[in-house]
């Protein structure tokens, strides 16, 4: 073959590379998320995602659990105007994945509603595509304020209220712990939850007339060395974690040993954990105080909680330490507030059909379609999406944490 | 000859083209899987720059994460802040990236094994440490919003505009990649992660080689890393930690270490695997390690290799005529001499042989390690041309003389010279640039190359920049390479292993590679080679044989030898000359049948006394 | 001040502790088989997983968790050399190394999936007050975790310096033939010397399990400690280990404490890397080197 012809055969290759571009470009392609996708007579498929696996596997594992639980059900206990509802629960651990599950969800398998149930991160990389997909979407764990802003019609949010609202109410608590106190500190991880927090929490401090020291940690660390030094140089007498319950608990034990001791502990929503008990020691928890998300913990004995935990063991078996927790139940509460919009929507079942019904609800409970009361009931109007704006003041009893009121 | 070099054009594009045609045959599919081809490519990219550092220089890095971060932040970040276009904060990304991996390796490449992991490993853990403080610039751990890339004013937020758009990108970075792979520079690559002492002896420099591995891999995965970003829309410093570096090795292990295609497959592959195995998201990690452990265990050249192996038909003429008669070599060694002699048209040396005087002139060398004289105050006069013995029971300080005359440990006293060209001062990787080769103790030679390309190194010219050259050059015309080729074809049909010219050299006996690093040693037509133990483990039969090839080199090409020995009859019926060293001081030297009688050498050998007699 | 000093320092001497028994157990293995372990850690994480098995649901109490815990995992440490890497044993250092990586990765996602909560919690092994020294405070776990870690490590130093499977592990690795020759056998040998090492990690695990909590990260911060505690210490002396242990213990909280949180970590990366360029043979080397 000669040198010339050679030269050709490539020249075509490409050239025909070009040709299939071109012809590709024309092609009808699949279309975009429709308002009626994932209805069918019989079924409306439901689309969910979240982390399984990493080091937020303790929010996602627990989202699927407690929402198949509340499908179940809700299915069993008939269908909602003539249709099952089907889980499809996507695993999403980083904010790739958020994205990809997303997609994946709404224009792949065609669901009709989306379920954000990872937390901060995972709910802010997925904003933007929901928003423009327009699919109707409920945020149940995030208090970003990136899936708030703006506002779109199709986003709703669920349990956990924005960090306005929860910050409130931790400063409520630190204000019970140390009265007439006028430093506080806060101890905030520097990922996304905790730093939406930190963001409303430190601006309400201030307009208070509060001093704040504030020292950060990296998620999952689990030496505090230079915070607690830090704070016990500054004579903090209340301090506030902003973290998870594993961070708070060390960051609790190895306070003594940088000899902060007698310091009141606010946590938030994911401190306030039993977990946290053993990690510190049932014997220093006197000084805790917090706030949790729903309006009991797992371990009370309200008629609710007990037959929540009833239908978990019947399903799930022996829960291990510290299941079930929050997300489990909000995920539960939260699935029967989707099923009542749609009941609620009618037969005539469409994006706008759901959305307006949705806009429509007035303390919507799990009890209205025959479930448990395990989480705050939800008011959602046109102009608000946050359907629950409570949050239950938490102290520990007896090594135990009880929503104290 | 233009099917060859057809064939190696084709072998350098079709990487690109493999990527572009996926691209193109992706527009048919859902915007989904559309987002996933477009993911699965900047993967295949990282692939392709692991196989360079991890497939062919066999160094472990778990620093992948860091340079992915370094693309993505390099890229985002002067997008947001700055509001440069994309194309140009992508070009910025890579060099940063280049830059990046030219800082770890400057200081890591003295490492190898675990203390090089360990160092790549710091290298993950500061960026991201970094990447995770500096909130001003890169919004710390809460991420940053990456927004959609826009070209020429057109935004590509459409996912078949993307997907083209990356197909596009990843075949014109994958191609200098792909030219450098293919050509002499993944071959000496090969080469040091074969067996670097052997390398060094044939001028190629080992930690230059490494450096430039660490640059382009890192420049073509920050790349890729930058490529990805917008997809992603939000990037945190977590998503490139250390599991993100060890997730990627597995690429090129279970695509295949051997060829750039391994890289690119694996990386693809593997990437998209989680996305087409949703119900086994929860075990998706666990599997991939174990589907590495399989690998390494039972398919050490990866999967892809395997299966390629298992694909491609037999070989026709494995086994080559064993004895190459007398007659045989003759005609042979004179194609050596027209052959290496069209090489750039100068011999490969730059130093002239001296009319008289000696060529190789070591005066008074000693080395001692700790109370031990290794070699004690040794003198050696090798005049052009001549065949000179060298001999003593093990532990005389033979080898060690050897290696210090041929650079690899540096004596305490004493000096050398080559042609009047004092040595003491010139790096290993020089002495053939002077005219100076050798073999060693245990056949060196580089078995997962063949033995053509083992020769093709021994012709020099293996600096890091060179080779970067031919690699081009390669690539763009044979002609080049074919001179190289006919030169070294000729050096193995001097040693009669022409007809084993493209197996691996690994598949060879030991008589035959030693005879393989013979040609190796002789096709840059050094004035001087050492031989070290050239026929030790040989059958008698192949002892002959190699004497009688020895001996047409040394007349035929006026090649001096140096050769190292035990066999005393070998060694007697090769050389002319034989100095003794015993405790490592030369005891005896002169004429070879001379000094075998010497009661001193008897004595030293076989213990014997002046009583028998 | 000076009480702030004191417990910042003591606080580095625990973690230190720890960190120190895992190193040795790397050396130990890389003394013996000449292989670096890259799944130390997640032999660390197994052995506090088992000290959380043997002391919340088995309910034995720590004494008990001392003895099960290095035995489980050094028996799991034994069983890898034995079935995955005598056979890759054959090829270069990089299969072995990597496939040490992924192993190490493979149990610590293996641990994620069978136990899947966020971390499991241990009570404190040794309650009661804390210790007062002038205005320091040194609380009994501390105390704890640093005589038990040395108290181990000596144990550890003289079964390699002078037990009989010591020498023999010593004599294997500086020359197999010779030792094979000497009626050791290289299969037996690795096996103990991996049972050795991973039971040191083990140990370190039952340490850490109150102190860290038993989570998979658990894995990736031991190995990494351990790692550069035996590359500060010297990568083939175990009294080196030991040594560097504390010195990257104390070094990370005096860091953390007087310089900033980020430090900590960076303080660590940076003594390797020093270490490794200016004196890489360690601090405290045990035999001179020898180029042969």
């Amino acid at each position: 073959m000669s040198a010339r012809a050679h030269v050709d055969r490539r020249l075509v290759l490409q050239a025909g590379a070009g040709a299939l571009a071109a012809g590709a470009l024309g092609w009808p392609r699949p279309a975009a998320a429709e308002a009626r996708q994932g209805i069918t007579d019989t079924e409306v498929l439901i689309g969910a995602l979240g982390q399984l696996t990493g080091p937020f596997a303790f929010i996602g594992a627990p989202a699927r659990d407690g929402m198949q639980l509340a499908l179940e059900k809700i299915n069993a206990a008939g269908d909602i105007n003539g249709r099952r509802l089907p889980l499809l629960f996507e695993q999403a651990s980083t904010p790739a994945e958020s994205v990809a599950a997303a997609k994946k969800l709404t224009e792949s398998d065609k669901v009709f509603v989306l379920v954000i149930a990872s937390g901060s991160t995972g709910a802010a990389a997925a904003a933007d595509y929901v928003r423009s997909a327009g699919i109707p979407t409920y945020n149940i764990f995030g208090a970003t304020a990136i899936i708030r802003d703006p506002f779109a019609r199709n986003v709703f949010h669920g349990s956990m209220p924005d960090a306005g609202v929860s910050g409130e109410g931790m400063i409520e608590q630190a204000m019970r712990a140390a009265p007439g106190a006028k430093k506080v500190g806060i101890l905030a991880g520097t990922y996304a939850f905790p730093q939406s927090n930190l963001k409303a929490i430190q601006p309400r401090l201030e307009k208070r007339g509060v001093e704040v020291v504030v020292e950060q940690f990296d998620a999952a660390a689990r030496d505090y060395t230079a915070q607690l030094v830090s704070f016990a140089r500054q004579r903090v007498p209340v301090i506030m974690i902003l973290g998870s319950f594993t961070e708070a608990g060390f960051a609790i034990k190895q306070a003594p040993e940088k000899g902060l001791t007698d310091v009141a502990w606010v946590l938030d929503g994911s401190g306030t954990n039993d977990a946290i008990v053993p990690i510190i020691g049932a014997e220093n928890t006197r000084n805790l105080w917090g706030y949790f998300n729903a309006p009991f913990f797992p371990t009370q004995t309200d008629d609710a909680m007990v037959n929540f935990v009833r239908i978990w063991t019947a399903k799930y078996g022996q829960p291990p330490q510290g299941r079930p927790n929050l997300y489990d139940m909000v995920a539960y509460g939260c699935t029967y507030v989707l099923a009542q919009a749609m009941k609620k929507a009618g037969r005539e079942l469409d994006w706008s059909t759901l959305m307006a019904a949705w806009e429509k609800l007035d303390n919507a409970k799990p009890s209205d379609l025959g479930g448990y009361d395990v989480i705050f009931p939800e008011s959602v109007t046109a102009s608000d999406h946050q359907g629950n704006k409570l949050v239950g003041p938490a102290r520990v009893v007896d090594g135990k944490w009880r929503v104290v009121w | 000859m233009s099917n060859q070099r057809g064939s190696a054009a084709l072998r350098v594009t079709a990487p690109s083209l493999g990527m572009l045609a996926v691209a193109v045959l992706g527009l048919a599919v859902g915007s989904y899987w559309q987002y996933v081809l477009a993911v699965s490519l900047s993967a295949a990219i990282v692939g392709g720059g692991l196989a360079m550092l991890v497939g062919y220089a066999r160094c472990i890095t778990i620093a992948t994460g860091a340079m992915l971060a370094i693309g993505a932040y390099g890229a985002a970040v002067p997008v947001i802040r700055l509001d440069i276009p994309f194309l140009a904060a992508l070009a910025f990304a890579t060099a940063l990236g280049a830059l990046a991996g030219i800082v770890l390796a400057v200081p890591g490449v003295r490492f190898r094994s675990h203390n090089l992991a360990m160092v790549t490993f710091v290298f993950q853990a500061v960026v991201i440490i970094a990447l995770r403080e500096s909130k001003g610039l890169t919004g710390g751990a809460e991420g940053l919003n990456v927004p959609s890339p826009t070209l020429l004013g057109l935004t590509f937020r459409d996912d078949a505009a993307f997907l083209l758009l990356c197909g596009v990108l990843a075949a014109l970075i994958i191609l200098p990649l792909a030219v450098l792979l293919e050509g002499p520079f993944g071959k000496n690559l090969r080469a040091v992660a074969g067996n670097e002492n052997a390398a060094r002896a044939f001028g190629i420099e080992v930690s230059h080689h490494l450096i430039a591995a660490f640059a382009w891999s890192s420049a073509v995965i920050a790349f890729a890393g930058a490529l990805s970003a917008p997809r992603y829309r939000i990037i945190d410093p977590d998503s490139y930690g250390i599991l993100a570096s060890i997730f990627t090795l597995a690429y090129p292990i279970i695509g295949g270490m051997g060829s750039i295609w391994g890289g690119l497959v694996g990386g693809g592959v593997l990437r998209i695997v989680p996305e087409l195995l949703r119900p086994l998201a929860d075990y998706i990690e666990l599997i991939f390690c174990v589907l590495v452990v399989l690998t390494l265990t039972f398919f050490p050249d990866g999967m892809a290799s395997a299966g390629l192996r298992w694909l491609r038909p037999r070989r026709r003429g494995e086994a080559a005529a064993p004895a190459p008669a007398r007659a045989q070599q003759a005609a042979p060694v004179a194609a050596l001499l027209s052959s290496t002699a069209a090489i750039a048209g100068k011999p490969a040396h730059r130093v002239m042989p001296p009319a008289d005087g000696a060529l190789l002139a070591v005066a008074g060398v000693s080395k001692a390690y700790g109370a031990l004289r290794a070699v004690n105050g040794v003198s050696l006069a090798v005049p052009p041309r001549a065949l000179h013995g060298l001999m003593g029971p093990n532990g005389a300080g033979k080898t060690t003389l050897f290696n210090i005359i041929s650079g690899f440990v540096a004596a305490d006293a004493g000096s050398m010279a080559l042609a009047g060209e004092p040595l003491e001062a010139v790096a290993i990787e020089r002495r053939i640039g002077l005219g100076m080769t050798r073999t060693f103790q245990h056949a060196a030679v580089f078995h997962s190359l063949s033995c053509l390309d083992n020769v093709v190194i021994g012709l020099g010219r293996n600096g890091v920049w060179r080779t970067t050259w031919r690699s081009a050059q390669a690539a763009i015309d044979a002609g080049a390479t074919r001179a190289e080729r006919h030169a070294a074809l000729a050096a193995l049909d001097c040693v009669g292993l022409a007809a084993r010219a493209r197996e691996p050299a690994g598949a060879l006996s030991l008589g035959d590679q030693r005879r393989l690093e013979i040609a190796r040693a002789i096709v840059s037509r050094p004035l001087l080679t050492l031989l070290d133990e050239p026929v030790s483990g040989l059958a008698v039969e192949e002892a002959h044989r190699m004497r009688e090839l020895l001996l047409a080199i040394n007349r035929d090409l006026g090649i001096a030898m140096v050769v190292i020995e035990h066999n005393i009859g070998f060694l007697v019926s090769l050389c002319r000359r034989i100095s003794v060293m015993s405790e490592g001081s030369v005891i005896a030297e002169g004429d070879a049948a001379r000094v075998v009688e010497d009661p001193g050498v008897r004595h030293a050998y076989f213990g014997e006394r002046e009583a028998v007699a | 001040m000076i009480a702030e000093f004191i417990m910042i320092v003591v606080g580095g001497i625990k973690f230190g502790a720890i960190y120190a028994l895992a190193a040795i157990g790397i050396v130990v293995i890389h003394k013996a088989t000449r292989t670096v372990n890259f799944a130390h850690g997640a032999f660390v994480l197994m052995g506090a997983y088992a000290c959380y098995g043997v002391v919340e649901g088995l309910g034995l109490g720590y004494g008990a968790a001392f003895v099960l815990a290095p035995l489980a995992a050094g028996a799991l440490a034994a069983a890898i050399e034995l079935a995955i890497l005598r056979p890759i044993r054959q090829a270069d250092s990089f299969a072995v190394i990597t496939s040490t990586i992924f192993i190490g990765i493979g149990l610590s996602e293996l641990y994620r999936l069978v136990q899947n909560t966020e971390m499991l919690a241990l009570p404190n092994p040794v309650p009661g007050p804390p210790l007062f020294l002038g205005d320091a405070v040194v609380t009994r776990e501390q105390i704890w975790v640093v005589a038990g870690a040395v108290l181990a490590g000596l144990i550890g130093l003289a079964i390699f310096g002078y037990a009989r499977i010591g020498r023999g592990m010593r004599a294997m690795a500086a020359n197999p033939r010779g030792a094979a020759l000497c009626g050791y056998s290289a299969d037996a040998v690795n096996a103990l010397a991996w049972f050795l090492g991973g039971a040191l990690a083990g140990l370190a695990g039952v340490f850490a399990a109150p102190s860290k909590g038993v989570s998979a990260e658990l894995a990736i911060s031991m190995i990494t400690a351990g790692f550069v505690a035996a590359v500060i210490g010297g990568f083939d002396s175990l009294r080196g280990a030991l040594m560097g242990g504390f010195i990257l213990g104390v070094a990370e909280t005096l860091a953390a404490g007087y310089v900033s949180s980020a430090t900590k970590s960076a303080v660590s990366f940076l003594l390797l890397f020093v270490i490794l360029l200016w004196r890489p043979q360690g601090l405290f080397p045990e035999a001179k080197i020898r180029d042969v």
